[in-house]
């Protein structure tokens, strides 16, 4: 089995590899003649005189996020964009590197909603953000590089302000709920009247070619949010829970032909196939606690399979904490400085490790429009990644290392927060034997051993001497 | 060795002493009871439970590889390596998943009904058992999130709420099939909380404290003398260290005054619960007492003590050299199922995970008189077994299966997943 | 040196002693300690002042007989201080959000009481800010004490006050102020293009014998005939003639000057004005230099410190890799509280006014708030700071010499130099420690406080 798996992540590194190789092997960093950089690195020139900008995190183990695994890879990023991830890269001189050995590399996680890390700041971010606050550096401890804010998207660029929204208004939010019938018969004849129009206008503007004279069809009474989701220029949001409501709005979006994305969607596992045949996408709280009413025969209430199931069901599923700012009141993890270990409980419901980690990576960076640019590892994507000390879904792993834009913004062991919780070892310096002490003997069988077994080797032998040291005390 | 399982190797590489303590496992069975390897008799309940891994969480933390445990009539008769099972066992096979002993809590709230009697401020005979409901909802998700025996108490809103009641989280059962033992011990709530709305007089800490030295003065002098009084009765027992009690407390200030008045004044069998905020600073001297602490709901302070540092509060404890340590949720502020993610973050935070787990299982049993039913997978003991996917703290392990007193209370293959 | 200094000495005194004695006459002060601010320390310091002026400093310079002469070994003298960031004594309030024309010197009072106050706690030289939020108006320079407001003033304006904070409003007044300048620049062009025209036109007639393209002659003849006639503008006129601008010597071009609301924001385009930013975090720094965008403009800060401020991640471009330079990087005046803070969200003392110094910036202090307590326990405050750090000499020179250089009148006061004006203040020992006093103070050549015997 473990022959198997191993197989297939090596020979995954090889294909990848073997891609980046061609061009690296003919000719070292001259982006003039890299082919598809070329033309980004001469556009980047012309813009500003800024020198090339080179960034690595060297032999870690790379998630991409995409399924891969390279294990003992290296990251090349160029001016905050991915230029290469593979093995024997060249790097130029004057790269600024961090040394991963041992450690994994992630992409940078995408909270699909936060409260705080960019400050106070509610709107219009690029002039109201705090890129100091430490709100902040805890969301970049946590791993997170990129979140959902207002109805659209900012990076967290810590010392920065200016170029951190990604992406403005993605949302155009709606209402469907059960305790406002109304609304919901409103919302219908709001698509219908878009709708309406829609066909109009694109009737009108075939025939204007031959008709000059042809009048624009009246946009009069036509819901501009509506008319946004029906046209796919911005994606219909709704908070619901309930089974009546999640099916109306899978009907409604298969009847108009939008995707939607439902926040809470407690019952969504009960109506999953519905949810998936309309092609919505889900923002759940994987602990969600909901008791099942109990006038309803039908199942109900919340589960803690819900993420699984709406996986299963073809439902991309986000991931967001019951708390989505930070909480250091003590109560621990409920909040998104924990937002790790909440898809920990989706899994607890049988999500697979790779659905799961994309709940807070890709499938986020999907719903809120910036999937180019963030959300996994790959060449031309924005260099945001996370080097972290173990499986990033571990409830004991901490980040060590965060980087946006090819630019390390949180080190852990510079930070006060958790740099006295296990310091991470000095880069290994040759070790001083005093007089007494024999020569180390295990150390080269030790480097032998992939860096993941390792580590937790080492993390074992360390914990089986300090019990004993409890013992003999 | 345990690298072979490799995406969960981290998950279970933590498990510092799983590689470690298996050979001595195998040679050595040191529990103090013998084996019963006799034949099952028709119509005696029983079963045998066979498992990837068994953590005893016993005195030599036994992690046993590819186990068995036999259970007869409630009780664990044999737990160790996989063997021939003897005649008459129904057999529970579980390959995969990892065999614990049920989760133990000090400091629980979801026994049902009202907790806090506003109307005097010392309740010395007052009883949580009143209001208990065996099996209610919250009783039943805590099941299923692997908790199985709980100290369920008054609350904290007057300084001595009464006496709490010891009962397991059975998901069918009537009072007399649940309850462990009644009452369990005392709750006492000595800072903060009581200070807000308690009667006229215990309206200050000063108040309050005065007051409780009375109570606990008459009791005294009634174990002296030899007299019981009436609704001292059970206070007296808590002077003569036959029930313990347990110590709502907090603050740099305020835990270690707790300690002062039931550990080192009046010598009683004390746990103090809580533990919270700055209280951390004073970890030396409290464990100097040696006061048992009861950690929790809050596992982290950051705004107290504004050193800068996000501190791991078991861990401070721990360091200072703290035996016994619990862990607790004072459900229902943190939901009674999430015991087992206290030993996690507590881990996360600092703490070793291992002691993590005997901070909700084997260490609470210990200190409240319960260990030898509960708190860990031993001959003679309850048969009181949850079996996970894997490590009991990570939250992405299952629980499959939990067994209490031998009866199979949660399955999650028959009865869908609670949690 | 010293006999040369002496000489001159002895030399200006001959002269003076034959004026009529003023009010102003000279007065020899010698004192324990003369500390300067911008020269060190001189011990056993002597210093002539004569009509307001210091005519004369030195160590031990001999002292022509007669002349009038206060002796006090035991005393120190620093530099009168200077407030450079106050509204004490002013009791307006802001209004319009966007009002760079308000001039603080419209609004002073020369016999409020807490002016006359300050100069007892050693305040000679005072920066009155203007009130109000956003960008509120100018400030203005002054001395305490005085019967008019022109008495008082010593410089206007001196800088342009700007509030920045983390919002769109902020940005928006900032874009607006140049957006005003714009459109001076365009009024500015167009004035000058009407100006060529007209020159041009003037032009033609002397020209005419010279020109050589009969073409173009005949073209002009028309022209003249067309205006003569008072038709339009001649289309020749718009021609080039370069030859025309050398030949004849023609009037200046005289640009129009900026209205009110313009004139703050072509001044600091054009570098005849400062401006003064307040910020109270690290972000607002990065926003005011993403607000001010590709426009070259001199400005100082004034940093508003609060318990838990966080703007020392803005002091120096390295330390935290920033994408721009810091406060300290651009070697410009920052205005603090002499106050210890913490680093946000602990209770780790730091002392930012230091690391503001050391990363290059010049700090200016300013009284914890804009009343007399904090006024009279200023050199307290700042006291604490030294005991926590900061060079004694840093601590002199934010008080009085920088603050002055940010008013723009350094060249008139806040050191003790020769030419400059006679503040002074008088101290019994360490002006950084706490048992010290003043003993009295001169402002101008004048004893203002303390009573003084010759």
């Amino acid at each position: 089995m473990i022959g198997l798996e191993s197989m297939r992540r090596l020979a995954t590194g090889l294909a990848l590899c073997a891609i980046a190789l061609p061009a690296w092997s003919q000719d070292p960093p001259a982006p003039a003649e890299e082919g598809k950089d070329a033309g980004d690195a001469k556009k980047d020139d012309a813009k500003d005189d800024e020198p090339e900008r080179w960034f690595a995190i060297v032999g870690g183990d790379v998630h991409t996020g995409t399924g891969e695994v390279l294990r003992a890879a290296t990251l090349l990023a160029r001016n905050g964009k991915i230029h290469s991830i593979g093995y024997d890269l060249y790097i130029p001189p004057d790269t600024k590197t961090v040394d991963a050995k041992g450690y994994r590399v992630y992409p940078g996680l995408v909270a699909i909603s936060s409260q705080g890390l960019l400050g106070n700041a509610t709107s219009d971010f690029d002039d109201t953000m705090d890129p100091f606050n430490y709100r902040m550096i805890l969301g970049l401890a946590t791993g997170i590089t990129t979140t959902g804010a207002g109805s659209g998207a900012v990076k967290l660029k810590r010392f920065a302000v200016g170029g951190a929204v990604l992406n403005q208004k993605i949302f155009a939010t709606f209402s469907w709920s059960n305790s406002n019938p109304r609304g919901k018969g409103e919302l219908r004849e709001k698509m219908k009247a878009a709708a309406q129009y829609l066909r109009e206008y694109r009737e009108w503007q075939r025939k204007v070619k031959e008709e000059k004279e042809l009048p624009e069809p009246n946009k009069r009474g036509v819901d501009n949010s509506v008319l946004a989701v029906l046209q796919g220029e911005q994606t219909a949001k709704f908070v619901a829970n309930d089974r009546d409501e999640l099916l109306g709005i899978a009907r409604l979006a298969q009847e108009y032909n939008f995707r939607p994305v439902i926040e809470g969607c407690m019952e969504g596992w009960t109506v999953a196939d519905e949810l998936g045949r309309a092609g919505a996408r889900a923002i759940i709280t994987a602990r969600a606690r909901r008791p099942k009413d109990e006038r309803q025969v039908l199942a109900g209430g919340a589960s803690i399979e819900n993420a699984a199931m709406l996986h299963k069901a073809g439902v991309p599923v986000a991931i967001k904490p019951a708390n989505e700012g930070i909480d250091l009141s003590g109560l621990v993890g409920r909040d998104i400085m924990h937002l790790p270990l909440e898809v920990g409980f989706a899994i607890r419901g049988e999500l697979p490790d790779k659905a799961a980690l994309e709940s807070i990576t890709i499938v986020p960076a999907r719903i809120l429009g910036v999937s180019n640019r963030v959300g996994s590892l790959e060449v031309g994507k924005d260099c945001d990644a996370i080097v972290t000390d173990g499986d990033v879904l571990h409830y004991k792993t901490f980040v060590q290392w965060t980087v946006v834009d090819g630019k390390v913004v949180y080190d852990k062991e510079k930070e006060l927060y958790f740099a006295h919780i296990r310091p991470r070892p000095e880069a290994p310096a040759p070790k001083k034997i005093d007089a007494g002490e024999t020569p180390p003997k295990d150390e080269p069988a030790a480097e032998e051993k992939p860096a993941d077994e390792k580590k937790d080797g080492d993390e074992k032998k360390g914990e089986e001497k300090k019990d004993g040291e409890k013992k003999d005390g | 060795m345990v690298a072979i399982c490799t995406i969960p190797a981290v998950r279970a590489a933590f498990f510092a002493l799983a590689g470690a303590v298996v050979s001595c496992a195998l040679s050595s069975c040191a529990s103090s009871r013998s084996a019963d390897l006799s034949p099952l008799a028709p119509g005696q309940p029983g079963v045998a439970i066979r498992c990837g891994r068994v953590l005893t969480v016993d005195e030599d933390d036994r992690v046993i590889e590819r186990g068995l445990i036999l259970v007869r009539d409630g009780r664990i008769a044999y737990v160790g390596p996989d063997r021939a099972i003897p005649a008459g066992y129904p057999v529970a096979d579980f390959p995969d998943a990892w065999a614990a002993p049920g989760l133990v809590e000090l400091h629980s709230h979801i026994h049902g009904g009202d907790i806090n009697d506003m109307v005097l401020p010392v309740n010395a005979d007052l009883r949580a058992s009143s209001a208990l409901v065996p099996a209610n909802s919250a009783i039943k998700r805590a099941c299923a999130g692997g908790v199985t025996t709980l100290f369920g108490i008054p609350g904290s809103g007057t300084s001595m709420g009464g006496f709490g009641i010891v009962y397991k989280a059975k998901t069918h059962a009537t009072f007399e099939s649940c309850v462990v033992r009644n009452p369990g011990g005392l709750k006492v709530a000595q800072s903060y909380n009581p200070e807000r709305r308690a009667g006229d007089l215990g309206a200050t800490r000063a108040g309050l404290s005065w007051i409780l030295e009375q109570y606990n003065e008459d009791a005294r002098a009634a174990n002296r003398e030899g007299t019981s009084t009436v609704g001292l009765e059970n206070l007296q027992r808590v002077h003569s260290r036959e029930l313990p009690v347990l110590i709502h407390s907090a603050g740099s200030d305020g835990y270690p005054a707790a300690a002062r008045m039931w550990q080192v004044d009046n010598k009683t069998r004390a746990v103090l619960s809580h533990g919270c905020f700055d209280a951390h600073l004073t970890a030396p001297w409290l464990v100097g007492t040696g006061a048992a602490l009861n950690v929790g709901p809050r596992e982290i302070d950051f705004t107290t003590t504004r050193d800068g540092r996000i501190t791991g509060t078991a861990a401070r404890y721990l360091e200072a050299g703290a035996r016994d340590l619990s862990l607790n949720t004072d459900s229902p502020v943190v939901p009674q199922e999430e015991l087992f993610l206290q030993g996690a973050v507590a881990a996360r935070y600092g703490a070793d995970a291992y002691t993590m787990l005997r901070a909700v299982t084997i260490a609470p049993a210990r200190v409240f008189g319960l260990d030898d039913r509960v708190g860990s997978l031993e001959v003679g003991k309850d048969a009181d077994v949850v079996l996970r996917s894997g490590d009991p703290l990570d939250p992405r392990s299952r629980v499959e299966c939990v067994y209490i007193d031998g009866q199979v209370e949660y399955d999650r293959r028959q009865a869908g997943q609670w949690f | 040196m010293l006999r040369l200094q002496a000489s001159i000495l002895a030399a200006s005194l001959a002269a003076l002693v034959a004026t009529p004695a003023l009010a102003g006459g000279p007065l020899v002060i010698k004192v324990g300690r003369a500390e300067t601010a911008t020269k060190g320390v001189i011990e056993h310091a002597v210093i002539l002042v004569e009509d307001g002026k210091i005519v004369a400093i030195g160590e031990d310079l001999p002292v022509e007989r007669g002349l009038p002469v206060i002796d006090r070994p035991e005393w120190t003298v620093v530099p009168g201080l200077v407030s450079a960031y106050t509204r004490i004594g002013q009791d307006s309030e802001g209004g319009d959000d966007m009002s760079p024309d308000v001039r603080s010197r419209d609004e002073l009072w020369p016999k409020s009481p807490d002016l006359r106050k300050v100069v007892e706690y050693g305040v000679t030289t005072l920066g009155i800010y203007p009130a109000g939020n956003g960008i509120p108006g100018l400030g203005v320079a002054i001395r305490p004490l005085g019967d008019t407001v022109d008495e008082l003033v010593l410089k206007d304006p001196t800088y342009l006050k700007i509030v920045m904070r983390a919002d769109s409003a902020s940005k928006k007044r900032i874009k607006d102020g140049f957006k005003k300048a714009d459109e001076h620049a365009e009024k500015v062009k167009k004035a000058k293009e009407k100006w060529d025209k007209d020159q041009e036109k003037k032009a033609p007639k002397k020209e005419e014998p010279k020109k050589e393209e009969v073409k173009k002659d005949d073209e002009k003849k028309d022209a003249e005939k067309k205006m003569a006639q008072g038709g339009e503008e001649p289309e020749a006129a718009q021609e080039p003639k370069p030859d025309a601008k050398d030949k004849d010597k023609k009037p200046e071009f005289v640009p129009p000057a900026p209205d009110a609301k313009s004139r703050s924001f072509v001044e600091l385009r054009e570098k005849k004005l400062r401006a003064l930013v307040s910020i109270s975090g690290a972000a607002e720094y990065l926003h005011w230099l993403d607000a001010l965008g590709k426009e070259s403009i001199n400005f100082d800060m004034r940093i508003v410190l609060n318990q838990d401020s966080d703007v020392f991640y803005v002091f120096d471009k390295k330390t935290f890799d920033l994408d721009v330079d810091g406060i300290g990087d651009r070697k410009i005046h920052a205005v603090v509280e002499p106050l210890l803070t913490f680093t946000p969200n602990t209770r780790r003392v730091r002392n930012l006014p230091l690391e503001l110094s050391r990363a290059g910036a010049k700090v200016c202090f300013t009284p914890r708030s804009d009343d007399l307590p904090n006024y009279k326990a200023w050199l307290g405050h700042v006291g604490e700071l030294v005991g926590a750090g900061l060079a004694h000499d840093d601590a002199l020179r934010a008080l009085t010499i920088q603050p002055a250089e940010l008013l723009g009148v350094a060249d008139r006061v806040g050191s003790l130099e020769k030419g400059k004006d006679a503040n002074f203040v008088f101290l019994d020992g360490n002006p950084f420690e706490p048992a010290t006093r003043i003993q009295a103070v001169m402002l101008d050549g004048k004893f203002v406080y303390g009573e003084v015997d010759q």
